[in-house]
Order: structure tokens, then C-alpha cells, then sequence
């Protein structure tokens, strides 16, 4: 015992030296895996733009010049009739009160753990968007491509995989992670393709109005968002709501990845106060019979002493020193008891231990971006959708502008990133990148075409 | 001293291990003892997918949905199962997956009489055309079907 006792020691300073270097190689990964979906969703939403905006509509230059030559430039005008100013920003400000409204709503059935209405609502409006959208996007293309599938096919083929698609983005339990994934990724294009139908001047103000609610419903106090947060985490659940959770980049950390996010459902409320009487009265039952506590918490797949050691390493690189004092403690006390079933309630000590920790980062809502129990990164579905109503918009003008746009999201969002590990709490991600995503917009549009068409005409460039 | 396991069930206690930490384990216990045995996953995600014993359960609910005219089901079952369909038959993890085999070969063949049925019929009515189904091939086709109906234009 004491040797296996003294092997596992040295053990110890060898793998926290590994910790450093594990977190720094999984962090490129971890961002691409967000970045990755984010940029697939914008490619989507243009390639949906391009192929069916309509030659009927006017496009943005006529509308420009119209403008231009008419009014004498200014922002007044903007593109068919009825589409000013002055609608665009009262259509924006109803929906910011709408979402706030609904939000609201939200938090309070929350509350009152109506967890099959928010379930039921998920459900109802992940398949509506599916079905309706979906079949709409479809028939589009179909008639824009001339594609000659029949009437029969189309009906067996399209609520088929909008059901399966709704299965698959609502249980992320019963399905490969992928299709999960991909079946977010096809609700968010579609809701992003529906609302770049808005007008010009409606959209862009839509835009700048969600990032600053993002902003104000997260950070300030009577936020909704941040109700709904205080709400979760206090209870320790998890709000049922459509986020975009990237896979954790070592499958060995992020053990029971989706076992965690189930079971927190059902497992051991606990507060940080608690920890520290869990971790000596399950030393005690150690050290008394052999029985297994059975803690009720989730179960350990694998019985390496390695994953033991890397659930101490990851909780090391990010935890209070007080955990890893005491799990190294666990790590000794492993050897000595040898039976079995014991070592199954001392691994699962650094996990409880690290819960309560964990889900202060965790953030479940449509609009935000947080740290998920397994260290992945999540982001809310809404974000992907207003990134890609942005790029969509700037696809109706010209591909310059998309590049820009593209460029511009892509800088806030690791910004944002870089904001997320710095502070690790919840963070709104709209507004940095729609901020910069506009101003990109706007420079492109006036200063950098003019440029670049000067270029071209005198031969100069490009 | 050998390296002790979790949830290896050598002792009498073995009955008071909570269920999900025994299984999943290679059922045979001689080869624990050379080293930590690998756990057996089912699902084609690995570690982040299903545990063994509920991957049977979801196997057969999946299996009978499917009949309520959802063939797709059947193909996430048999994408999701992947490792049950290509482990082969005398492994040793074909123990523990001989539950969940049957429910997935079953969907693999439905999904394929259903593809099989329904790529048949579409590749019949695009390469055939008007030529086979005669006028009655303009009623059929999707794009006139939505242009009857008003729905291809713009929504909202």
C-alpha cells in the first residue's frame, strides 16, 4: 500500500505540470469548435440569401441611388416604400418588448417548475420552425432550381425530418452528438433566412436593438436573463432552452458530459457549504465498512487512476486551492483503502465538489454565452441567429460586405470568448459583434467600395 | 500491489455497486486482472454517448417509432448504434451488445426498404417524366403543386 501510495504521489507534481500544457492545447481546439457552426450557419444563411433573394425586389444600389439622387444622400429614403426610419425603429423597439415579455414569462414558469410547459414550448416551436420554415425554404428552392420532386415524395420526405430534426435538437441524449448539433445549426439558418425577409431599415435596427437588450438583460440586475441565471443556479437545474454546446475537446474530461446534464436534474442539491462535510463523511465511510456511499451523484464510466488525476488537474487549472488540497487527499486515501467499492464514491468527490463551482459558470439562456459543467463552451442559439441575420443582410448588398461582416463577427465573438475566460461568468454575446459587425458594415458600404471601384476603373488594383 | 479497479464486482459487495458503474464493463473478469479493462460503448460518440444499460431501451423505443411512418428514426438508430452493427459476432463485446443487436439490425433493414422504395419511385418519376405519366406528370410535380397553391412566394 505504501508504495502504491508513494507511486501515486510523485504522480501528482508530474501531471499538474501537464495541466498547464493540456489547458493551453485544448484552447485553440475549444474555439474552433465554436467557431466552426458559427461560421456554417453564416455560410448557410448567404448561400440561402443568394440563391433565392428575388430579382423583384429592389435591390440595395437602385435603392441607393434613388435615394442618393432624390433626398441628397443622408440616411434618409433606404429601400422600397413604406421601409423609413421611423417604423423601422418602432418595429424594433415592439420586439425588444415582446422578448422581454416573453423572457419574463419564461423566468416565472421557471419558477414555478412548469418544466413540461417549457419543454412543450421548446418542442412546439423548434417543429414549427422546422415544418413551416423548413417546407418553405424547401419549396423555394425547389421552384428556384426547378428540381422536379414530386408531390408524394416531398410530403413523406418533409415532416419526416422535421420530426427527426426536433427529436434531435430537443434530446441531445438520444441521438449522435452531431446530428444534435447539426440539427441547431438547421433551426437557427432557418429562422435567420426568415428574418432577413424583414425590410432593410427594420433589420438593421432589429439588430442594434436585440444587442443592446443582450446587454442590458444579462449584466444589470432586474435583467430577465439574469433572473433566469440566479434562478438556475440556485436550484442547481439546468433551464430547458436551445444552446449550442460545443463537444468538450477531451473526451475524458468531459467523462459523463451528457449524464451530468441529466442527472443534475436528480441528483444531491448542493451549495458550496455543503462540500466540505460531503468530502469527510464520505472519507469516513472509507475508512469504516466497505460499503459504496451511494451518493446519488452521477457515475464514473471509467476507473483509471488517470481520469482520477485528470479531474483533479482540471479542477487545479481552475479551482480554489481548497479542492485540490483535498482531492490530493483523496488521491492517497485510494491506496490505502484497497476494496473496490470504495474507490466509486472517492472518485466522485472531486466531481460534487466541483458542481457547485461549476454551475455558477453554467448559462443556459437563449442569448448568452457561459462555461458548461463538462468546460465547453455553450452558446445560445439566439446568437447564431442574429450573427447570421447580419451576414444575410450583408449579402443583399455585395460579398464585400459579407467578407467584412464575416470578419467583424468572428473578432467580437473571440473577444467575447477572451471576455469569458477572463471574468468566467455569463456573458451577452450579441453586442460586441453586432457592434462591430454594423460599424464594418457601414465603413465598407461607404468608404471601402469607393475605394475599391476607384481602384478597379483606374486599373490601380484588384 | 496490483492496480485496484472500480466497479470491478470481486467481492461480495459487489451487489451494493450502484448499477451504472458495473456495467459496461467487459464481462469477463480474467481480463481485468491484467489491466484496467476498457469500457464498452454502444453508441457511436464514445464516452459522451448512452450507458450500456440504457441503450437498450432506447434502441427498441426507437425501433417502434419508427412504424408511425418515421423511417428516419431508423436511421438515427442505426447511425447511433454503429459500433453494435459492425462489431462482429464473436467478439467479446458482442455479449454485452446482444440486446441491443437485434433492435438495430431490424431498423437497419427497414430503413433500407424504405430508401430503397422511395428512390425508386422518385428516380422512376424524374427520369420517366412526361413521356410515362402523361399529362398527370404536371400535376404531380412539386414546384406546379406549390405555384397552385400560392405558397412559393415570399412568406409574410
Amino acid at each position: 500500500m505504501a508504495d502504491a501510495a508513494a507511486a501515486t504521489v510523485p504522480g501528482e507534481p508530474s501531471s499538474s505540470a501537464a495541466a498547464t500544457t493540456t489547458v493551453l492545447d485544448s484552447l485553440g481546439e475549444d474555439i474552433t469548435r465554436i467557431v466552426t457552426p458559427v461560421s456554417t450557419c453564416m455560410l448557410l444563411v448567404v448561400l440561402l440569401v443568394s440563391l433565392l433573394s428575388s430579382p423583384s425586389s429592389p435591390s440595395p444600389f437602385t435603392a441607393a441611388f434613388s435615394g442618393g439622387g432624390g433626398g441628397g444622400g443622408g440616411g434618409g429614403g433606404g429601400g422600397g416604400g413604406g421601409d423609413d426610419i421611423a417604423t423601422a425603429l418602432i418595429t424594433a423597439v415592439t420586439f425588444v418588448v415582446a422578448v422581454t415579455a416573453a423572457t419574463f414569462l419564461l423566468a416565472l414558469l421557471f419558477y414555478l417548475r412548469c418544466t413540461p410547459c417549457l419543454r412543450a414550448y421548446l418542442g412546439f416551436s423548434s417543429l414549427s420552425v422546422l415544418l413551416l420554415l423548413g417546407g418553405h425554404v424547401a419549396l423555394l428552392l425547389l421552384s428556384r432550381l426547378r428540381l422536379p420532386l414530386d408531390a408524394v415524395s416531398f410530403a413523406l420526405l418533409l415532416p419526416n425530418a422535421a420530426a427527426a430534426l426536433a427529436l434531435a435538437a430537443l434530446s441531445p441524449a438520444s441521438v449522435p452528438i452531431a446530428l444534435h448539433q447539426a440539427a441547431l445549426v438547421a433551426i437557427a439558418v432557418l429562422t435567420a433566412f426568415w428574418f432577413t425577409l424583414l425590410p432593410e431599415w427594420t433589420t438593421w435596427a432589429l439588430l442594434v436593438a436585440m444587442a443592446v437588450y443582450d446587454l442590458a438583460a444579462v449584466l444589470l440586475p432586474g435583467g430577465p436573463l439574469r433572473v433566469l441565471l440566479e434562478l438556475a443556479i440556485e436550484r442547481n437545474e439546468e433551464i430547458p432552452a436551445l444552446v449550442y454546446e460545443a463537444r468538450p475537446v477531451d473526451p475524458r474530461h468531459g467523462q459523463n458530459w451528457r449524464l451530468w446534464r441529466e442527472r443534475t436534474q436528480s441528483g444531491v442539491e448542493l451549495d458550496a457549504n455543503s462540500t466540505v462535510e460531503v468530502i469527510s463523511e464520505v472519507l469516513g465511510t472509507n475508512h469504516g465498512a466497505n460499503s459504496a456511499g451511494n451518493l446519488g451523484v452521477s457515475a464514473i464510466r471509467s476507473d483509471e487512476q488517470v481520469n482520477l488525476s485528470g479531474d483533479v488537474r482540471r479542477l487545479g487549472t481552475s479551482m480554489p486551492n481548497l479542492s485540490s488540497d483535498s482531492a490530493s487527499a483523496q488521491v492517497e486515501v485510494l491506496p490505502a483503502s484497497p476494496e473496490t467499492s470504495v474507490s466509486v464514491p472517492e472518485m466522485r468527490v472531486p466531481l460534487i465538489q466541483s458542481r457547485p463551482e461549476r454551475t455558477r459558470d453554467e448559462e443556459d439562456d437563449e442569448d448568452g454565452i457561459g462555461l458548461s459543467s463538462s468546460g465547453a463552451i455553450k452558446l445560445g442559439l439566439g446568437d447564431f441567429i442574429f450573427y447570421s441575420v447580419l451576414v444575410g443582410r450583408a449579402a443583399m448588398y455585395d460579398y464585400m460586405t459579407v467578407y467584412a461582416c464575416y470578419l467583424a463577427i468572428i473578432a467580437g465573438l473571440g473577444i467575447t470568448l477572451l471576455l469569458l475566460a477572463f471574468y468566467r461568468k455569463a456573458l451577452p454575446a450579441l453586442p460586441v459583434s453586432i457592434a462591430l459587425g454594423v460599424v464594418f458594415y457601414v465603413l465598407t458600404r461607404t468608404l471601402l467600395e469607393t475605394f475599391v471601384m476607384q481602384c478597379s476603373t483606374n486599373l490601380l488594383m484588384f | 500491489m496490483e492496480a485496484r479497479v472500480a466497479g470491478v464486482p470481486e467481492d461480495e459487495e459487489s451487489g451494493l455497486l450502484p448499477r451504472p458503474s458495473a456495467a459496461g464493463r467487459r464481462p469477463s473478469a480474467a481480463a481485468a486482472r491484467r489491466a484496467p479493462p476498457q469500457p464498452v460503448w454502444a453508441t457511436v460518440d464514445g464516452p459522451l454517448g448512452l450507458p450500456l444499460e440504457e441503450a437498450e431501451g432506447h434502441a427498441r423505443r426507437f425501433f417502434l417509432w419508427g412504424f408511425a411512418c418515421l423511417p428516419f428514426l431508423w436511421a438515427i438508430n442505426c447511425c447511433y448504434f454503429w459500433p453494435v452493427l459492425r462489431s462482429p459476432a464473436t467478439s467479446s463485446s458482442s455479449a454485452a451488445f446482444s440486446q441491443i443487436r437485434p433492435y438495430v439490425v431490424r431498423s437497419a433493414i427497414g430503413f433500407t426498404i424504405f430508401s430503397v422504395v422511395l428512390l425508386t419511385w422518385a428516380t422512376t418519376f424524374i427520369i420517366g417524366g412526361e413521356r410515362l405519366f402523361g399529362p398527370g406528370w404536371n400535376d404531380l410535380v412539386m414546384y406546379n403543386v406549390a405555384d397552385k397553391l400560392g405558397i412559393s412566394g415570399f412568406m409574410g
